[in-house]
């Protein structure tokens, strides 16, 4: 695969995404804050937005769900691997594994 | 360099050590990740270099990979980083002593880890040099222990076959992600709803579907809590 130069407009792009919400209040100092229901929603975007874009990744093959392909027996090993252990290593080898494993 | 900043330094980065270590392996998928996604090299120190943050760039990935539209990418980013700002606010006192170039870098530099491992004496100890310090030596040495790894990922990525899928391993580094998060109801509820809405409705018109999942999955964790919260007061 290849890219153009907008792929460093694209870096860019999510750069200031990334750092404009890290730098806000820490650069305008005192000058103002966050209402407390917006900061109580604003602690369930992460999350929503994570899983809207990994399920579809680990769902689908060629656009359409499928419940027995190997993306998902990797991705419930991966999970039951960070259930399970507190080794920042085992949920690559689990998931990897079993994706190797299942093809 | 005041001695309270240095003193502050020292004991921050000590704090610090441990989570830095767990930034490795994170590091070297997100390398890894982002050679699968065809990046050279130099396009993947680039990313690292201009966004520093692992979510954002592991979460935006799949898309820059399937082509989807600028704005898609941007919101995208936008959304996961959104925490930053919560804890922008929070670290707003503390760091208020610094100049603005300081500010802007102590921003730059926000990291999840540092953050929660430093947050507490940031708020109690009443020296300004000394919190500077104390935020800004781990947050730099986790920065550099990151870029490193990084670097190693993507060096790694070029000897291994592209038959071995090494781009799942972007999907996994996400999952890792989650799993904590799912232990608190509403967020698992939030979650679930982006999840399968995203996959429902996958067929609307410039990915709309991945947008609406996201804000409606944001709606169901806070509704969820909201709930929960009043079963409690009965």
């Amino acid at each position: 695969m290849n890219y153009d130069a907008s792929l460093w407009l694209t870096f860019i792009l999510i750069g200031l995404a990334t750092l404009l919400p890290r730098s806000s209040f820490i650069v305008l100092g005192q000058r103002a804050s966050l209402p407390e229901a917006v900061q109580k929603a604003l602690r369930y975007a992460p999350a929503a937005a994570l899983a809207a874009i990994v399920v579809p990744d680990v769902v689908l093959v060629n656009g359409a769900p499928d419940v027995f392909n190997p993306k998902l027996g990797a991705a419930i090993a991966a999970v039951l691997a960070v259930s399970l252990s507190r080794n920042p290593w085992l949920p690559f080898i689990a998931g990897m594994a079993v994706l190797w494993g299942l093809r | 360099m005041s001695p309270s900043f240095k003193a502050g330094a020292r004991e921050g980065f000590r704090v610090c050590l441990p989570v830095s270590v767990g930034l490795v392996p994170w590091a070297l998928v997100t390398g890894l990740a982002m050679v699968s996604a065809g990046f050279t090299p130099v396009q993947a120190m680039g990313m690292s270099f201009i966004v520093f943050g692992a979510t954002a760039q592991l979460g935006t990935l799949p898309l820059i990979v399937i082509g989807a539209p600028w704005w898609l990418i941007l919101a995208t980013a936008l959304v996961v980083n959104l925490r930053f700002l919560i804890f922008s606010a929070a670290l707003a006192g503390p760091l208020a002593g610094g100049t603005l170039l300081q500010r802007w870098l102590c921003g730059y530099l926000l990291t999840d880890g540092v953050f929660a491992t430093c947050l507490e004496r940031l708020r109690s100890d009443a020296d300004p040099a000394w919190r500077l310090g104390y935020y800004l030596a781990p947050s730099l040495w986790c920065a550099l222990v990151w870029q490193s790894s990084t670097l190693t990922g993507v060096l790694a990525a070029g000897a291994i076959p592209r038959g071995w899928s090494l781009e799942f391993m972007a999907s996994i580094a996400l999952l890792v992600l989650l799993v904590p998060m799912a232990r608190v109801r509403p967020m698992l509820v939030a979650m679930l709803t982006g999840g399968v809405l995203s996959v429902l409705l996958r067929g609307l018109p410039l990915r709309l579907g991945v947008m609406v999942a996201i804000v409606a999955g944001i709606a169901a964790g806070f509704a969820t809590e909201h709930l929960q919260k009043k079963a409690e007061a009965r």
